[in-house]
């Protein structure tokens, strides 16, 4: 097999890293978008450029909101192959919820409708609508966050929802990820001695190594964690025991713990109004303030709506903790009485929590969120960096062999690096210009996304050459310089949200976008330049005339 | 004192703390033009693991000991990468921290 275990290490490293590399690229990417994905939001709906608010009276805004919720016309769609016979006009109400953070200017209102006929029982189907909760004004349905409702879904699903195929994707990816950082600490010869080593003036295949480990091993903890925490979230799509071999359990379960809690699991079939919801928020805010607990609600769940049996669930916005943490209080929604406090996790529950919260990081830290951004835009440098190394250390070989595989490595990797940003950049530019009264908005921003990226894989197959190889990478990330740039500019003009104006009114989340997209457009255009240079000394130490201090690349060569 | 003040006293303390830890290495020594051949290696990671003790406690003095535990870690990812990019391009500015540390008979060659 392999003649020593370093080199078979070395050929799990560099084949997951290559493999699973093009999904983990789109993932950490995408993911440290998210860590920003409400600040996205604003910037991308300039209706929801305002203060983020505390939640609402339910009884006199929300409410009304509620009985009008339909349910979401996809998913209607979908629902009519999952029941036998058709569906009646009006479907049953089960449930009710809002969610917020201290981070959201709007709210989102869900309503859940059950699906009669259905072939799974529990089957049912969700409407939602997005609130000004100053107002109580319903966002229009084509406005598209782009943050929580685009990037977001692309980080964790890729948006392949048929089978749930991305979160299997994107699962495998993460769980090779662990092999690949695994065996790239095994292979790596001198992990504390190379710890701060970064020789930008070396040949590029040795500056591209130091920089490939480098931003792999300071971040390792994070790198790790992540993939990690990630698995755990989904753990219960990946072992989906309980709603298979294991159901008949999973039920018990479920009534043993209806049972204990006195929260009922299905409706009295009796109609009865919903008493009063704000005393109960009160009263719940009241609870936490005397176990010492910050008090805003970020969760709100109404159960068996309408009926005898409803309940009233009100969960804290933990923001002071990195654990995943709710402190439910729980009403008889009839008459406002409470029926159960959340007792404190078990260990396990504990853990659980503690790894969710540090990945979907509710907590109120902006240092750390920043940090957090840092951290997923240095695993994109170590993917990136690998690719590189990948193909610069087999160019030549591959070249005089006439192989054609590792065109089509670089030329994907370019799309999937630099054609990645480049399509996100002009998904922003497409927010700002299409008409915000566009019906179908959000479908054509998408389109422009996908073609966007589409094109950038044709561009880098079209353009790369043996002769050339660095042509494709410089030309897209010029474009991504360009677009992010525009974007910046055409957010100024179509809003007036111009960056010193933002930045003076103390508006961080839209100034902060603006702000980092610069930072792109910088980075974008210092690395053109520096590939440009690149390149032109590879043709002139071809062409005979050796540059000093290219000895290294042109000794490979 | 302000959460900010003793953050950013908590990642000066992390950045001077990667610092030690990179001039503990004979590599970096010199890359720096720090006097003596060698490092005093022993001090220089004690020093350094001490400064990284102190930007934990800062840390912990902020937040919550999960929130803080994070902070450090991912501040150390960036304090390295900062002494990292320093040694690249402005090694010099290394000098004086390991000028600080160095053990004078080592260096004057006693």
């Amino acid at each position: 097999m392999f003649a020593t275990f370093r080199l078979g290490m070395t050929w799990l490293h560099t084949w997951f890293g290559l493999v699973l590399g093009f999904v983990l690229m789109v993932v950490f990417f995408f993911g440290a978008l998210s860590v920003f994905d409400r600040e996205i939001d604003r910037w991308s709906v300039p209706a929801s450029r305002f203060e983020p608010q505390p939640l609402p009276s339910f009884d006199r805004l929300l409410a009304p909101v509620f009985e009008r919720i339909v349910p979401d016309a996809p998913d209607l769609a979908a629902a009519r192959d999952r029941v036998t016979g058709p569906l009646p006009a009006t479907l049953p109400v089960m449930d009710y919820s809002v969610y917020t953070t201290h981070r959201d200017p709007v709210l989102q209102l869900y309503t859940s409708f059950g699906l009669p006929n259905a072939r799974d029982p529990g089957d049912h189907i969700h409407g939602h609508v997005t609130l000004d909760p100053r107002t109580g004004a319903e966002l229009p349905a084509q406005a598209r966050k782009l943050g929580s409702e685009f990037f977001y879904p692309l980080h964790y699903g890729l948006h392949l929802e048929w089978k749930e195929l991305g979160y299997w994707i994107v699962g495998l990816a993460a769980l090779g990820m662990l092999a690949a950082l695994v065996s790239g600490v095994m292979i790596h010869r001198r992990l504390f001695r190379e710890l701060f080593t970064f020789r930008p003036r070396a040949s590029t295949q040795r500056s591209v190594l130091d920089l490939h480990n480098l931003t792999g091993v300071v971040a390792l903890p994070f790198h790790f964690f992540f993939a990690l925490t990630g698995l755990v979230i989904f753990a219960g799509i990946y072992f989906p025991a309980g709603t298979t071999v294991l159901r008949p359990l999973h039920d018990a379960d479920e009534r043993r713990e209806a049972a204990l809690t006195g929260l009922p699991l299905e409706p009295s079939g009796i109609a009865a109004p919903l008493a009063p919801v704000d005393a109960m928020v009160a009263d719940a805010q009241r609870r936490w303030q005397a176990r010492g607990m910050a008090g805003e609600v970020g969760f709100l769940f109404v159960n068996h709506v309408g009926d005898a049996a409803a309940t009233v669930s009100v969960y804290r916005a933990g923001t002071d903790r990195v654990t995943l943490t709710g402190e439910g209080i729980h009403y008889r929604g009839s008459t406002g009485e409470l029926l159960r406090e959340d007792p404190p996790q078990g260990v396990v529950g504990g853990i659980n929590d503690f790894l969710t919260g540090l990945h979907l990081q509710h907590f109120r830290h902006w240092p750390l969120r920043w940090l957090y951004f840092l951290g997923g835009l240095a695993g994109c440098a170590c993917i990136a960096t690998g690719f590189l190394f990948f193909a610069r250390k087999r160019r030549e070989r591959h070249a005089a062999q006439g192989a054609g595989g590792l065109r089509l490595v670089e030329a994907l990797s370019v799309a999937t690096v630099a054609g990645m940003g480049v399509a996100t950049a002009a998904l922003l530019v497409a927010n700002r210009l299409l008409p915000q009264t566009l019906a179908d908005r959000a479908t054509v921003e998408e389109s422009v996304f996908w073609l966007t990226w589409l094109a950038t894989l044709g561009h880098a197959s079209w353009r790369a050459s043996p002769r050339q190889p660095l042509r494709p990478w410089i030309e897209q990330c010029a474009a991504l310089a360009v677009l992010t740039l525009l974007a910046v500019a055409l957010n100024a003009v179509t809003t007036g949200d111009a960056l010193w104006r933002t930045l003076a009114a103390g508006d961080w989340a839209v100034g902060g976008v603006d702000l980092a997209l610069l930072g792109f457009a910088l980075v974008a255009a210092l690395v053109a330049r520096r590939l440009r240079r690149l390149e032109r000394d590879r043709r002139a130490s071809v062409a005979g005339a050796l540059p000093k201090g290219f000895a290294g690349d042109a000794g490979r060569a | 004192m302000p959460d900010a003040l003793l953050l950013t006293l908590a990642l000066g303390a992390s950045c001077a703390g990667q610092a030690c830890l990179a001039l503990s290495l004979e590599s970096h020594w010199r890359q720096a033009g720090a006097p003596g051949r060698r490092p005093p290696a022993v001090r220089m990671r004690a020093t350094g693991a001490g400064l990284l003790v102190v930007a934990l406690m800062l840390c912990l003095a902020v937040n919550h000991p999960s929130i803080a535990a994070l902070v450090w870690i991912m501040m150390n990812a960036v304090a390295a990468t900062s002494v990292a990019a320093t040694l690249a391009w402005r090694p010099a500015w290394l000098r004086a921290p390991g000028r600080l540390l160095a053990d004078r008979r080592r260096a004057e060659g006693v």
